[in-house]
Order: structure tokens, then C-alpha cells, then sequence
């Protein structure tokens, strides 16, 4: 197993430059979709403490609505948006025609499935680009999808990725648009197991 | 104003009235409140995984894991001063957050309560209450002079364990 906390500061700009062209894809993706201009904030690549990261969406106790998808292939690993309330209500309304509830809690099958297909959207769209910079094929697990507090979304997530260490890899970038400060969070978790790979496939193992 | 004393992943803490353990955003997490009524001292241990055989012991963090936590959390409460014999305990998560998918299942919740469960019979401690299992995420405030431990559900009401 590849211990995450003795990645060099070159192999870390690599996963982040992973993160930019990961996300630059699903930006388009969505920009297509809801027909507006989204802009990206710079991607990180990042080992943090398991516990700093609901800190990155308003702290555990948020409620958010979590996507999680299995990455699957020679490179695996896991792969979860968190879609603040606001966001995720204003994409229910702009994506279903006479969707008008208040609250990510009254969703109904229609509303799931169509939060589902927006991760599946997103996720294929970042991993097709990883996938095709690291001529690796990456596929990504039918989404899963929950509405709930922040940490207990990511406690779940991460609970068997830190068994030894404290420490995650993780390449989080957030899109945004900015009329409406509507906001996505993209979190690519690489299994240890697969990292050596990832570093490989582009040349800074 | 009591204080309210946070206990994050993986971390094991131990206080006394009239201060109160709180944890917000639990998911397949447990947290095990163990209490000794008559000295009102409280302990919440927030284990994340079942089993910690395999290891290696110099890199174990025995808070995180159920089977290495409740021994643990037992012998702290002994040293601050608890009656060992007089503990009881409460425990609540173990959910699964995400519902399984075709590619994708885990049971991870549910490990983590059995694991505490076997490890709390084994030191025969008595469950007085528990709200475990489910797929909803849950806040928890354990008041250690009451002894109650509120639970919060997002989109519920509040409830006392």
C-alpha cells in the first residue's frame, strides 16, 4: 500500500493538474446541460486529515445532498459530489419542468433519479478526461445518492480508506456559477492501492 | 453555560456533569456513551470501524476501531474515577448513508454495532438504550447530568435516549 503522506510536492501538482482536466470536463458537461456559463475554481490536490473535510462544506453538521460513485478499473477508487441545498433545489427546478418543491427532504423518485443522472453525468465526464490523459479505462458505478449531514456522508465514505493512517488523498474542485453562487463540490478519493498507478499513467511514480 | 465538549472521529473522550459530549454528523460511524449514574461522569467513544486484527499495533489508533474502543473507553472511565461495575452504556449509528447500488454494497454500519455489542458482552455491560442501523445521518448530546443522550435526525423531531 502506498502511504499517502510521502507523495512529493511534483506528485502532487501532477494530481492536481489529474483534477483540473477532470474537472474542466465535467464543467463543460454541466455548462451543457443547464445551458449557462460555469466556472471552476482551481482544483487541489491535497492529503488532509479525514476530519478537515466536512470543514470544506460548512462543517459536519450542513445538510447536503451527496452523490457517491465507485471508481472502477485498473485505477479505483471512489468518487462523491456534495451539492449544497440551494444548488441542488435550483438544478431540480431548472432540469425538471414544474418541479417545485422547497426542500431536497419532499424528493421524490423523479427528483432522485434526476440528482442521480447529474452525478452520473459529472462523474463520467471527469473520468472519461482522466481517463483518456492516463490511457487507462476508468468506469464509473451507478450513483448512489442521500441527502443528509455533511459528516455523516463522509464518515461513510471514508470510514475503511483510514483504517492505518488519518491521512486521505483527495482532489476536490468546486464549480460555481456566479449569478446564482451556485456551487457543486467534485472529491476524487484514489484507493491507496491504485495510486501508484495513477502516478505512473503520468509519469511521476 | 455548560460546556459542550466535541468528539470527533476516531477519538475517545471522557468528562463529567455538567458539561455535555456532543457529535454532529454521525453516518456508519457508532458512538458508545457509557455512564456512571451516582458520579455523573460520561465517556463517548466514536468508533469508525469493526476490527483492528491486522494492524500493526504501533500505527493503531484503538479508539477507531469497536473491538480495541470499548475496553479502552471501560478502563478510562475506571481511571477518572467511575464505578466499573455500575456502567452502563447507550450507542447510537451504524448507518449505511448511501443506499447499495449494483456495483456497490457495504454493510459497514451494521459491522460496527454488532462488533460493539460483542465487546461491551464481553465485559458485560448492559445496552440501556440504543438508535442504530437505518440509512439517515444522526447528531447526538449526551447531557452527563441527566444521563441523557439527545438524538437528532435531519427532518425529525428530536428524541431522548
Amino acid at each position: 500500500m502506498e502511504d499517502v503522506t510521502t507523495l512529493t510536492r511534483t506528485q502532487l501538482d501532477a494530481l492536481r493538474e489529474i483534477g483540473n482536466i477532470g474537472s474542466g470536463n465535467a464543467a463543460s458537461a454541466l455548462a451543457q446541460f443547464l445551458n449557462r456559463k460555469i466556472d471552476m475554481a482551481v482544483p487541489s490536490a491535497k492529503i488532509l486529515d479525514f476530519k478537515e473535510i466536512p470543514d470544506l462544506v460548512g462543517g459536519p453538521a450542513q445538510s447536503v445532498m451527496g452523490i457517491f460513485l465507485k471508481v472502477m478499473g485498473e485505477i479505483s477508487g471512489r468518487f462523491l459530489l456534495l451539492i449544497p441545498e440551494h444548488t441542488s433545489l435550483r438544478l431540480l427546478h431548472t432540469l425538471i419542468p414544474g418541479c417545485e418543491i422547497d426542500s431536497p427532504l419532499d424528493m421524490g423518485e423523479m427528483e432522485s433519479s434526476c440528482m442521480r443522472e447529474v452525478g452520473n453525468i459529472l462523474a463520467g465526464a471527469f473520468l472519461n478526461a482522466i481517463s483518456t490523459l492516463t490511457q487507462t479505462p476508468m468506469l464509473n458505478s451507478l450513483p448512489s445518492m442521500a441527502y443528509d449531514l455533511s459528516g455523516s456522508l463522509i464518515n461513510y465514505v471514508v470510514a475503511d480508506m483510514v483504517a492505518v493512517s488519518d491521512k486521505v488523498l483527495m482532489i476536490e474542485t468546486s464549480f460555481i456559477e456566479a449569478e446564482e453562487d451556485l456551487r457543486i463540490h467534485i472529491f476524487l478519493l484514489p484507493d491507496p492501492d491504485s495510486l501508484k498507478k495513477l502516478l505512473k499513467s503520468i509519469g511521476v511514480a | 453555560m455548560s460546556d459542550y465538549i466535541p468528539v470527533g472521529m476516531g477519538e475517545l473522550k471522557i468528562a463529567r456533569h455538567p458539561a455535555s459530549l456532543v457529535v454532529y454528523g454521525i453516518g456508519s460511524c457508532v458512538i458508545i456513551a457509557m455512564y456512571d449514574k451516582k458520579n455523573k461522569i460520561g465517556g463517548f467513544s466514536h468508533v469508525m470501524l469493526p476490527d483492528s486484527s491486522g494492524i500493526d499495533k504501533e500505527k493503531l489508533n484503538p479508539a477507531k476501531f469497536a473491538d480495541t474502543a470499548v475496553p479502552l473507553l471501560f478502563n478510562k472511565m475506571g481511571e477518572e474515577g467511575a464505578l466499573k461495575s455500575k456502567l452502563v452504556a447507550k450507542l447510537v449509528g451504524g448507518a449505511e448513508m448511501f443506499p447499495p447500488t449494483e456495483d456497490f454494497s457495504s454493510n459497514i454500519g451494521r459491522d460496527n454495532v454488532e462488533a460493539v455489542k460483542k465487546a461491551l458482552s464481553i465485559l458485560q455491560i448492559p445496552i440501556e438504550a440504543e438508535d442504530t442501523g437505518g440509512n439517515r445521518g444522526r447528531s447526538v448530546e449526551f447531557d452527563l447530568d441527566s444521563g441523557l443522550v439527545k438524538l437528532s435526525i435531519l427532518g425529525q423531531e428530536t428524541k431522548e435516549l
